[in-house]
C-alpha cells in the first residue's frame, strides 16, 4: 500500500503535529510550509495523499491546485483539505473533481489517521 | 416495489467516506444504484473499487449503453456526463462542464423519467456548490421521492442546501437515517 502523505500547511504547530501522527502510523511524510514547496515536491515525483492548507501566504490552497492540475500533476495524487473555516468557500468551484475530502481543523488524531488509512488504500488499488 | 427502482445518488467533496458509510448500512435491495460523484478519471476506478470492497451490493463503473440491474451499484465515471434512457439505460457523453463540473449530478437526474413501473429516488450528500438542485427538484416534479443529507453530518453543506432550498426535498436526514429510509421504501 502507498504510504506517502504530503502535509502543506505554513503553520508549523499543524506541520508538527501531522508528522507526530503520521510517524506514529509508520508513514512517510514530505512536509511543505508553502505552495510553492508542495509543487517543487510534485515536480521531484512525490505521488501520494496531499493534506492542503487553505490559507497561506503567498500561493494558497486554491491557487495550489490550480497550478498543479495545470502542470499535470495530479495523477497518482489525492487531495484532503484542511481548513478552520466552517463554511464552503466559492474559490473552490472548478475544482470539486480535485478535491476528495475536507478535514476541519483542530482535528483529532484517530480523524487524521482514519481518513489516511483509507485515502492511501485508494491510491494503491491498481487500475486497469 | 418493482425491479426498475432507481435510487440516485449526487455527491462532492466528502463523498468517498460518506458513500462508505452509507452503503456499509444498505443491504442488497430491490433496485439499481447510480452515483454521481464529481471525480476525475484518474480516481473514478478506485473510488468504486473501494465502495466495492465494503458495500453489500457489486460496485462498478457506469459503462456506456449498459442496462441497470436492481441490486447493483454503478459509479459515473469522470470525464463524462451521465444520463439514463429511459431511467435504466447508461449514457455516457461528452459536453461542457455544467456547474463547473463533469459529471454533473443535474445532468443526470434531468436525464430521470416518469417511471411507468419502478420507483425514482434522488439523494443529494454533502458538496461545495449547488448541483444536483435542480435535479432533486425534476425528481420531485416527476413522481419520485427526495432525500438530502443533514447540515450536521454533512463534510461541506453546499449542495444538501441548495438542494433544500428547492423546497423539494422529503426527508433530511444524515447517512444512516438515509440508508434506513431507503431499506424502508425498497425493502
Amino acid at each position: 500500500m502507498s504510504n506517502k502523505v504530503m502535509i502543506v500547511d505554513d503553520n508549523e504547530f499543524i506541520r508538527a503535529a501531522v508528522e507526530f501522527i503520521c510517524q506514529s502510523e509508520g508513514l512517510d511524510l514530505v512536509s511543505a510550509a508553502s505552495g510553492e514547496e508542495c509543487l517543487r515536491h510534485l515536480e521531484s515525483g512525490f505521488r501520494g495523499v496531499i493534506l492542503m492548507d487553505v490559507m497561506m501566504p503567498g500561493r494558497d490552497g486554491w491557487e495550489t491546485i490550480r497550478e498543479i492540475v495545470a502542470r499535470d500533476l495530479y495523477p497518482g495524487n489525492l487531495i484532503l483539505m484542511l481548513t478552520g473555516m466552517g463554511e464552503p468557500d466559492s474559490r473552490m468551484d472548478g475544482l470539486q473533481e480535485y478535491v476528495t475530502d475536507y478535514l476541519t481543523k483542530p482535528f483529532g488524531p484517530d480523524l487524521l489517521t482514519d481518513a489516511l488509512q483509507y485515502y492511501l488504500s485508494l491510491l494503491s488499488v491498481e487500475t486497469p | 416495489m418493482s425491479s426498475k427502482n432507481v435510487v440516485m445518488i449526487g455527491v462532492s467533496t466528502g463523498g468517498p467516506s460518506t458513500l462508505k458509510e452509507l452503503f456499509n448500512e444498505i443491504p442488497p435491495l430491490n433496485a439499481a444504484f447510480v452515483i454521481v460523484l464529481h471525480i476525475t478519471p484518474e480516481m473514478d476506478y478506485r473510488i468504486a473499487q473501494g465502495l466495492d470492497a465494503s458495500a453489500s451490493m457489486p460496485v462498478a463503473l457506469a459503462r456506456d449503453g449498459e442496462f441497470l440491474k436492481a441490486g447493483n451499484v454503478y459509479l459515473a465515471p469522470g470525464g463524462f456526463h451521465l444520463k439514463l434512457d429511459g431511467n435504466h439505460r447508461v449514457s455516457l457523453c461528452e459536453g461542457a462542464r455544467v456547474n463547473y463540473v463533469q459529471p454533473s449530478v443535474d445532468v443526470a437526474m434531468l436525464s430521470l423519467t416518469r417511471p411507468i413501473v419502478g420507483a425514482v429516488i434522488g439523494v443529494i450528500l454533502t458538496g461545495m456548490g449547488k448541483d444536483g438542485a435542480e435535479g432533486l427538484r425534476h425528481v420531485k416534479r416527476i413522481g419520485g421521492t427526495t432525500l438530502a443529507q443533514d447540515q450536521k453530518s454533512s463534510v461541506i453543506y453546499g449542495m444538501p442546501k441548495a438542494a433544500l432550498e428547492t423546497g423539494a426535498v422529503d426527508f433530511v436526514l444524515p447517512p444512516r437515517g438515509i440508508a434506513a429510509k431507503l431499506i424502508e421504501l425498497l425493502g
